[in-house]
This record gives C-alpha cells, sequence and structure tokens, in this order.
C-alpha cells in the first residue's frame, strides 16, 4: 500500500466516523425548519400529510395557493369546521406560507381505501360532469384553485360533496355556485360512487 | 364486587400473570448496569400516549439516539374509545395495539417498571439494576389518591376505576351485563384535575345508552365532586336529553365506601349501588412523586411550555397526564403532542441546534350514542415560551358525521404513536 493509498484509507476511515453516530443528525427531518410547524397535523393528516383514513383528507401534494385558501377559509368561518378552524388559527401564527409549501413538497401517497369496481365505474359516468373544471384525471385547475382530487380518501370525498350541496361550505361564493347547482342535481346515493372513482385515480 | 375475590380478580384480569412474568424476566432481578450504554441515550418511562410519541419521533428525528422505553405492559390498550367497551360497541381487543411498530424503528422496549429515578448520576433504576441516561423522558400517566376516599385503599381490588383501560374496563362492562334490571349503576366523579375531562360524561351516555336498550328499570345515578359537567358541558346535557336514567347529581364529593353495605357516602348523603364505578381522586404517575417531580401539592408536575424539561429537575422531560401549568386538559391527544415537542426538543439539544417552538394542539371526541359523538377543539400558540390557547371550538351538535371523523382520528393518531 503506498503511502497516496494509506492517507486516502485514513480519510476514509476518519470520514465514516464523522458520519457515524452523533453526526448521522445530520440528514434529520429537523433540517427541514418547517417539520417542527407541522407535527400537530400528523395526528390527524398521518406522516407528511399522506392521511390513511377515510374521513381525514391528504395534505400532501396539495396545491399552495389552494391549500392557503382552505386555511383562510378555516379561520374566518367561511369554510364552517369546529375541527379546523382553531387549528388553521395555528397555522397562521406558525407560518401560513412555510406550511403551504412544505405540504405541497410532499409526495402524494394515494388512499389505501379500495372501493368497489362497480362503484368506481358507476361514479366515472357520473364524473362526465365534473372534468370540465377537475379534468379528465381529477388534478385539477391550479390556476383556478381547484384542487386534485385524485386518490384522496372516499369518505372525506363524499362528505364534501355533501357540504357543497348544502352550501354550509363557503355559503354564498360566487365562485363556486355552478359546483353548488351541479351538486344539487345529483343525488346524495351517486356521491359515495363518485368519490369512490376520484379516489381511485392516480 | 359480589363473589369475586382478589385472587380471582387478579387472575381474571391477567395482572397476576403480568407479574409473574416480570419478575421472572431478566431486568428486575439484575443488578448494576442492565445495559451499558455506547452512545447517547434517551430513556422514556412509561409507554402510553405521550412516551410511546416521544420514543417514535426521537428515532424519527435522529436514529443515531439509542431509545430505551420502560414500559411494564406488553401490549398498548386505547383508554380514548375504551367506554364503548361498556356499551358492549367494542371489543377491548379492538383497542389493543402491538409495540411492533416501535421495535421496527429501533425503540428497545424493556417491560418493566422503572423503581427510581437518580438525577445526579443520570439514572433509572429498574429493581437492583439501572439504566444510564443522558436525557429523560417521563410520562408515566396518573395514578389514584386512594387515601381520599375513606374504606377504598382496603377495597381497591374490587371497586373498580376502569380509568387506565385494560382489565378494568372487561370486568367492569361484565359487571354492568350481570346486573340485574332494576339495578343502580353509581358513577363518581372526580374533582378536577383528572385524566380526560370529559371521559366521565362520555362514560354515563354509554352506560346509560346500554341501560336504556337492555334494562330499561335500571339507573345511573352520577355523584359529581365538581359544581357542573366539566368538559362539553350543553353538548352533554343535550345528549343526556335522550336517557330518562341518568340521575345527575353535582357537588357531591365521594368521601367514603363500604363495599358490605353497598354505599358510597358523600359529604351530604349515603347513596346504595348495585355496580358501582369509583374514579378516584389523581396525581401524576407514582414514579413522578418518588422522583420529586411534582409541586408542593404532591400531585402534579410543573415544566418548560417549550422543551417540557421538569422545572424541578434538569435532562428530565415530564410529558402527558403528569404535567400541571400549561391551559390544555389533560388529553391522549395533547400527551401525544407533548411527546412530540419533548423529542424534538430533545434531539435538538443533543445536536447543538435551537430548540423550535411547538405549540400543542388537542382534538377530542366523545361518543354520546352507539353512533354519534360530539368534539372539542382547542388550538395553542407560545407567548414569551408560555402555551397560550389561541381558540377552542366544539361541535354545534351531535351528529354521526362527527363519529366517522372520530374513527378515523382514532386510526390515524395511534398510527402516529405506534407504526
Amino acid at each position: 500500500m503506498t503511502t497516496t493509498r494509506l492517507a486516502a484509507a485514513l480519510a476514509a476511515a476518519v470520514f465514516a466516523l464523522a458520519a457515524g453516530p452523533g453526526a448521522a443528525s445530520a440528514a434529520g427531518p429537523l433540517d427541514d425548519p418547517a417539520f417542527p410547524k407541522v407535527i400537530t397535523c400528523a395526528a390527524c393528516h398521518g406522516a407528511n400529510g399522506n392521511s390513511r383514513t377515510d374521513m381525514m383528507p391528504i395534505l400532501a401534494g396539495l396545491d399552495p395557493a389552494y391549500f392557503k385558501r382552505q386555511i383562510e377559509n378555516y379561520a374566518t368561518g367561511k369554510r364552517p369546521s369546529p375541527e379546523m378552524e382553531p387549528y388553521a388559527k395555528q397555522v397562521q401564527f406558525l407560518g401560513l406560507d412555510e406550511i403551504a409549501a412544505y405540504f405541497a413538497a410532499q409526495k402524494r401517497q394515494p388512499t389505501p381505501f379500495r372501493p368497489a369496481v362497480e362503484a368506481v365505474a358507476k361514479g366515472k359516468a357520473t364524473a362526465a360532469q365534473c372534468v370540465i373544471c377537475h379534468g379528465p384525471d381529477g388534478k385539477g385547475d391550479a390556476a383556478r384553485l381547484i384542487p386534485s382530487l385524485a386518490g384522496q380518501p372516499p369518505g372525506y370525498l363524499a362528505q364534501q360533496m355533501l357540504l357543497f350541496k348544502q352550501d354550509t361550505r363557503d355559503p354564498g361564493d360566487p365562485l363556486l355556485a355552478a359546483k353548488k347547482a351541479l351538486m344539487r342535481i345529483i343525488p346524495d346515493g351517486q356521491f359515495p360512487e363518485l368519490a369512490a372513482y376520484y379516489s381511485s385515480l392516480r | 364486587m359480589s363473589g369475586l375475590t382478589r385472587r380471582d380478580f387478579l387472575r381474571a384480569s391477567g395482572i397476576g400473570v403480568g407479574l409473574g412474568l416480570g419478575l421472572a424476566g431478566c431486568a428486575a432481578t439484575t443488578t448494576g448496569d442492565i445495559a451499558p450504554k455506547s452512545g447517547r441515550r434517551v430513556v422514556v418511562i412509561g409507554g402510553g400516549w405521550g412516551g410511546s410519541t416521544a420514543a417514535r419521533y426521537l428515532r424519527m428525528a435522529d436514529p443515531s439516539i439509542e431509545v430505551m422505553m420502560l414500559e411494564p405492559n406488553r401490549e398498548f390498550i386505547s383508554c380514548p374509545f375504551s367506554n364503548l367497551v361498556l356499551s358492549g360497541q367494542r371489543t377491548i381487543e379492538s383497542l389493543t395495539l402491538s409495540y411492533e411498530g416501535l421495535r421496527n424503528r429501533g425503540v428497545k422496549i424493556i417491560n418493566e417498571t422503572a423503581t427510581a429515578i437518580e438525577p445526579d448520576t443520570k439514572r433509572v433504576r429498574i429493581g437492583q439494576g439501572y439504566v444510564a441516561y443522558d436525557k429523560l423522558v417521563v410520562s408515566p400517566g396518573i395514578d389514584f389518591q386512594w387515601e381520599q376516599v375513606e374504606g377504598l385503599a382496603a377495597a381497591k381490588d374490587t371497586v373498580l376505576h376502569a380509568w387506565k383501560a385494560g382489565p378494568q374496563t372487561v370486568e367492569l362492562a361484565r359487571q354492568i351485563q350481570s346486573m340485574p334490571d332494576g339495578g343502580v349503576f353509581v358513577l363518581t366523579v372526580p374533582p378536577v384535575a383528572y385524566r380526560c375531562p370529559p371521559g366521565p360524561y362520555e362514560r354515563i351516555c354509554q352506560v346509560a345508552w346500554y341501560l336504556k336498550n337492555n334494562k330499561p328499570k335500571s339507573k345511573v345515578i352520577v355523584l359529581d365532586a365538581n359544581q357542573n359537567i366539566v368538559s362539553k358541558t350543553a353538548l352533554f346535557r343535550a345528549a343526556w336529553q335522550a336517557y330518562p336514567n341518568i340521575d345527575y347529581r353535582a357537588s357531591q364529593k365521594v368521601i367514603g365506601v363500604d363495599t358490605s353495605t353497598r354505599e358510597v357516602r358523600t359529604e351530604f348523603d349515603r347513596v346504595k349501588y348495585d355496580v358501582l364505578n369509583l374514579i378516584p381522586p389523581q396525581r401524576a404517575g407514582a414514579i413522578a412523586v418518588q422522583a420529586d417531580l411534582v409541586g408542593a401539592d404532591k400531585r402534579w408536575c410543573e415544566v418548560s411550555h417549550v422543551t417540557y424539561e421538569s422545572v424541578k429537575q434538569k435532562d428530565i422531560h415530564v410529558i402527558g397526564d403528569s404535567t400541571i401549568g400549561l391551559p390544555v386538559p389533560k388529553s391522549g391527544n395533547v400527551a401525544n403532542n407533548m411527546g412530540k415537542a419533548a423529542a424534538l426538543s430533545i434531539v435538538s439539544l443533543l445536536n447543538g441546534k435551537p430548540v423550535p417552538l411547538m405549540p400543542p394542539g388537542n382534538t377530542c371526541y366523545s361518543w354520546v350514542s352507539d353512533k354519534e359523538a360530539i368534539a372539542v377543539v382547542n388550538a395553542y400558540k407560545i407567548e414569551n415560551d408560555k402555551v397560550v390557547q389561541i381558540e377552542q371550538k366544539l361541535t354545534p351538535a351531535q351528529s354521526v358525521s362527527v363519529a366517522q371523523r372520530a374513527e378515523s382520528w382514532r386510526q390515524s393518531i395511534w398510527a402516529d404513536m405506534l407504526s
């Protein structure tokens, strides 16, 4: 072994030691200053905003402008939610822009719920009326603050459809008038099918 | 409790079996250093809502730190949702979870009880042996002040609290099911502060629902030490409209119990029972009292609102129901949030980084029937190193959709602690 190679080997060993226990923390989640700001969200919305349950929406991969609008609407009570109104104010306190950017940067893992094939097929037929806004792939239109529904949990989607129909989500919002008019002509019984379809999209 | 001896109860409950395993295990009989420390180590006392979360987030935030959790129970049993066992809506098995997820993250779990803390040498005693720590998380939950109720200390194995989900929950459900129609179920609510403020009132709903549907001549007498329903007051009052079998009596602090005459005694009255659920006054878990982490009242532990470090001992962080001084309820969700904040604080401190501000939140669902629930939500900020409430919101009414969200909350937060 030449002197150069020995030195290189020593250097490698020293580097390995430095990267071992004690210094490995350099690449931990704490290096993202937004991580400590979203730990409270994880109790309901899952690790990195990837909810695995039926009623809690997935925040991972949400368009940041849409996320911010929803937090503002929760905080003012325009989108009424006893659960989210206090937390929306906490998000504003901790830093809305930073938290919106954090969730937008997380890769969305679609809901683990696998609805029945027939429900998905029926929902797809009904969804023909929705593509004009939500797109043929359910990915929405960020420029118009229309969210991606693809892979969201079916229970959450169905509940939101009902809230739109009853005009209890963002009541009186003129931008949502057409959407709510559409919801009103779809029977309640079809919402779970429509939700099944959008939750199945990838 | 009719005809159930202490030995029968221990056998039925599995307490005796657990104790046997503990003594047969290695740690309790080992002397000296049970597991010599090679690198940086955090020891977590207690594997409940706070301790499990802390252990998980410590490993997530810095896998180079060794995490050792001391928890005598081999499985996790959820207190939230355990009132549904009393109405037959759920089984205890459906609330019992494995610690395997934490083990897979590298948490070393020792199924032993911490018997003492030595802050000067930074050691936790386990019987004759000890383990060393760099930082210690103490999450011992609550223990009971038996001496506050005359006759309770002698009868504590047969007078059920069912306030730590497990064998007592199952036994209380059995007693309610065995009670004759026309029997009287007495539930006593301790004075604040106690674990889970709305818990007794949710329990009243569940037992009243069960009796209404199965034993319509029976009734529920509630002896509440407090002046009114402590939490979600108007929502519980509304829910109780459906249960004329509830006889609620405020400001009735229980001061004695006599199992031979089947009576509980308040300052003003004697009340006969067929089945008794006496929830005793509470204090921080025994280890917190033993280690003198509690305040002058010998009940609860005061902590930093930022790092959860004890105000009395350096490098010891206390979380969950045993804390006092923050404007938060003693709830599972708060313990979960404290576990995260303590874990990330410790990782920051051990790595010489500034501690971020991590205010808690509380989402708390209560089941008022077999299908409907209510909720209260609190969010907080930190100002001048103190936790301050931003807002509290209640659901406008009980509903099935709140109950559906409660189910999702349960699944999600269990994963946030144990997966």
